[in-house]
Parts: structure tokens; C-alpha cells; sequence
């Protein structure tokens, strides 16, 4: 399983200018973030005479510069959002391998039509809006507890509500759309934010939920607890079913405690892997990366449970 | 006995241009921006929440930090739009809650914590040995206050 810390920003976009991606990057670290999510954006309602290409996806940008730079302070993930307006979208990407290459697929829709499909069927992980043209899509009751049952998670984003009045309104009136639909359930608070001085620290986050009407716990929990299970979905969405060998290299010993926290650890990854059912069962040629060996079995069941 | 309940909360002023030393911020004008967006957010009932108790009790030019005292039962309507403001009476600057705190003994506590980190990260890059001095003198200078 791999390790990611609290605190979450899961929208950072894609800015050509190294320098301001980094200086982006320096603010985060400061403020106390440690996982981030740099996106990019595909517009599929856009290209119409779209060539019989095999992908239409883009590959993901290298950022490998920058995920060398900040090592050990912070974990770089690859986001894609698609904007889209019609069903179409999904053959695309249930034939797609660049699409794999992200670690998280979120589905920006324009129409209501598209609202619903994302929150039913779409193959991703998130379910953001955009602040002009969002502003008059309203998720209805239904569509939003099959959501949140899917484990699909929705995004508010707030750099737009520190910059503009317009938005405020609009944005709040989206996240107290959520609240009345199904109590806030299922969402994550991200930036969004094109430059350094839109950031705020990871506790102001939790404290402006309030105005979006979360509680306080749920607050906290849309920058640390929900990220985390939203990119262990993802994880399982991209790596499919695979198989984990657990190496033992000393001397194991058995006791109750930790037997029966271990019975619980395998059936919460059961429960992971029966989420994507539509995923085709295979074997990764890259499940020794998987593998994990376990020095010491106390530990490890414990270690797991915490963070997830 | 029941005591009246507040909450001091404890922010620092990040201006919007980093290379300010420092910011000169008079108590009263930090307070009158802090009501005004109060005002501008949850209109007159949120100020008249808030009046009642709302004092900012120290400010530091220097190190930028503040503490703010509500009281117990609308320390929220703060909290809440520190994030949406963007300047302290004409400078543009940003801020970041770094503490919410029962009594004002907890907040001492937690600066005089995070100014010692501050000074650790800090104290390795000034050259001079009497920049350093000087710099660990006014980033201190909280303890006597």
C-alpha cells in the first residue's frame, strides 16, 4: 500500500512556468501539505472531428524535475479533469491506456444530462465543477447517494471564492446544494489555486467549511481522511485486481490480538478490490512492485489500519 | 462557578510581499478590518454576535502575529472568513490560523513554541553574527511582553 501523508490538495493546475509551479509547490510545503495533486485539463465536448485516434487522452505532462525536487516533502500525483457533455465519453475511456498513466480521473460535466452520468456510471474517482459554467448544475438526491455509495467523491474548490464575490455565491450555493441533497456527505475541499497567494493553510481550509455548511469534523476530514481513501479508490481503479505477496524474513510469531486485526486488514482490502468490479482481472507484470516484505508482523497490520 | 468562555485565536499576517520586514499594523486597525468583513459576510447580526468580547489582545509588527479573543459562541464567524480576506487596512496580505486556544496562557505556550521553531529554521541562514543576535532578540521579544 503506498504511504501518503495528510495534509491533501488534490487541484493544482498545470502552469507552463517552472517557476510558479515551484513557488506554488515551496508555499504548500510550508504551509503544511504533504501530498498534492498537480491536473490537467482535457476538454472532450470541444473536439467533435476527433481522428480515429486509438487515445484521445493526452499523456500525462513530465514532471518528473519536479517530483525529483520536492523528494522527500512532497508526494506528486497526476490528475486529469475532463470536461464533457455527452455519454460518449465513456467508451473513450474504457479503451484508453494513457488514461491509466494518471493517478486521479476526475469528470468535470457541462450538461445535467452528463451530471448524472457521472455520478452513476463514470469511471473516475471525483466529481468537480467548474465556477462559470458549474453554477447551474445541481446534483439531485438520487444520483447523489448512488455516488456517494460508489465511493465518488465531489470537489469544492476555493481559490475562485477568495478572488471573485460572483463566485463566492455561486460556490456556496453548490456546496449547500450537497448539504440538502445528503448532508454533505463524500466531499473534499481543494485550492485550485493559479498562484502562490490564493493558497491558505490547511486549518483555514477546515475552518471555511464551515460557510459550506460541513460540520467540523467533516471539515477536517475533507483535507485529510476522505483524500486518502479517494486516492486508494483511484489506486485500485488504475492498478486493478493484483495479487500481493507478503515475505516474511524473520521469525513470525503469532498472537491473538494481532490475528484477529489482521482478519479485519484482509477483509477491508477485500472490500477494496470488490469496488471495481468492471476492471478486468489481470496480472501486472509490475506486481513486484507490490510486493511488500513484512520485517516484522506485529507492526504491519497496525501500521495499515492508521492510515488508511 | 461558570466562567464567561472565550477563544483566542492566534494568527499570523503573511503580506503579499515577502520581502516586507515588517508590518505596521495598529491593534485598532486590525480589529476594524476584521469587523468589517464580518459585516461584509454575515451582515449585522453576525457583528452584533461578535462585538460582544471581540478584542484583539496583542499584535507584533515583527513576527506578524496576532491574537485575536471572541467570544465562546462566535469565534466561528471569524474563523471562517479569515481565509476570504486579502488585505489588513491597504496591504494586501493573507491569513494563516495557526492556533485556536482556550486561555491566553495556551496561546503564549504555542508562539513562544512556534517562534523557537521559526528561529531554528531561520537562524542558519543570517551570516552575521549580529544580524543573528539581533534577529533572535525581536523574534523573542514576545517572553518580556
Amino acid at each position: 500500500m503506498e504511504e501518503t501523508k495528510g495534509f491533501y490538495d488534490f487541484c493544482v493546475p498545470y502552469n507552463k512556468d517552472e517557476k510558479l509551479l515551484r513557488a506554488i509547490c515551496n508555499e504548500l510545503v510550508d504551509l503544511g501539505y504533504k501530498t498534492i495533486a498537480i491536473e490537467q485539463v482535457f476538454d472532450h465536448s470541444k473536439k467533435e472531428n476527433v481522428k480515429r485516434a486509438s487515445d484521445i487522452f493526452p499523456e500525462p505532462i513530465n514532471l518528473k524535475w519536479l517530483q525529483d525536487e520536492f523528494k522527500n516533502k512532497l508526494k506528486i500525483l497526476q490528475r486529469l479533469t475532463i470536461i464533457y457533455m455527452d455519454v460518449a465519453v465513456a467508451h473513450a475511456m474504457g479503451n484508453s491506456m494513457n488514461l491509466k498513466k494518471f493517478n486521479l480521473v476526475a469528470g468535470q460535466p457541462k450538461t445535467d444530462a452528463a451530471l448524472t452520468h457521472c455520478c452513476t456510471t463514470f469511471n473516475g474517482d471525483l466529481v468537480t465543477f467548474d465556477a462559470q459554467a458549474g453554477a447551474r448544475l445541481y446534483v439531485n438526491r438520487k444520483a447523489y447517494q448512488v455516488a456517494v455509495k460508489r465511493g465518488i467523491f465531489f470537489e469544492i474548490k476555493y481559490s475562485p471564492l477568495i478572488v471573485d464575490t460572483n463566485f463566492r455565491k455561486d460556490i456556496i450555493k453548490i456546496a449547500h446544494n450537497y448539504f440538502v441533497r445528503g448532508k454533505s456527505k463524500s466531499i473534499i475541499i481543494s485550492s485550485g489555486a493559479t498562484n502562490p497567494f490564493e493558497l491558505r493553510g490547511p486549518y483555514d481550509v477546515a475552518n471555511l467549511s464551515f460557510i459550506f455548511g460541513l460540520s467540523e469534523d467533516q471539515g477536517k476530514c475533507a483535507i485529510d481522511r476522505f483524500c486518502r481513501q479517494l486516492f486508494l479508490r483511484a489506486e485500485s481503479r488504475r492498478i486493478g485486481k493484483t495479487i500481493m505477496f507478503v515475505k516474511s524474513s524473520g521469525p513470525i510469531v503469532f498472537s491473538d490480538s494481532s490475528s484477529s486485526e489482521h482478519e479485519e486488514d484482509e477483509g477491508m482490502l477485500n472490500a477494496e478490490e470488490k469496488e471495481d468490479q468492471e476492471d478486468v482481472i489481470k496480472f501486472p507484470k509490475s506486481s513486484d512492485s507490490e510486493q511488500e516484505s513484512v520485517d516484522n508482523d506485529d507492526e504491519q497490520p497496525n501500521k495499515k489500519k492508521k492510515l488508511s | 462557578m461558570v466562567r464567561v468562555k472565550n477563544r483566542y485565536i492566534v494568527v499570523r499576517i503573511a503580506p503579499k510581499n515577502t520581502s516586507l520586514s515588517s508590518l505596521y499594523v495598529k491593534e485598532q486597525v486590525l480589529a476594524k478590518c476584521i469587523l468589517n468583513h464580518v459585516e461584509k459576510y454575515y451582515g449585522v447580526y453576525g457583528v452584533g454576535l461578535l462585538e460582544h468580547g471581540f478584542r484583539v489582545k496583542y499584535c507584533n509588527d515583527r513576527t506578524k502575529i496576532a491574537i485575536l479573543r471572541c467570544s465562546h459562541h462566535s469565534y466561528k464567524f471569524v474563523t471562517s472568513i479569515l481565509p476570504l480576506m486579502t488585505s489588513v487596512g491597504d496591504v494586501p496580505a493573507k491569513f494563516n490560523t495557526i492556533y485556536t486556544g482556550a486561555t491566553i496562557m495556551q496561546c503564549n505556550k504555542f508562539i513562544i513554541k512556534h517562534q523557537q521553531n521559526f528561529l531554528d529554521r531561520m537562524v542558519g541562514q543570517v551570516v552575521s553574527a549580529k544580524e543573528r543576535q539581533e534577529m533572535i532578540k525581536r523574534v523573542i521579544e514576545f517572553d518580556t511582553s
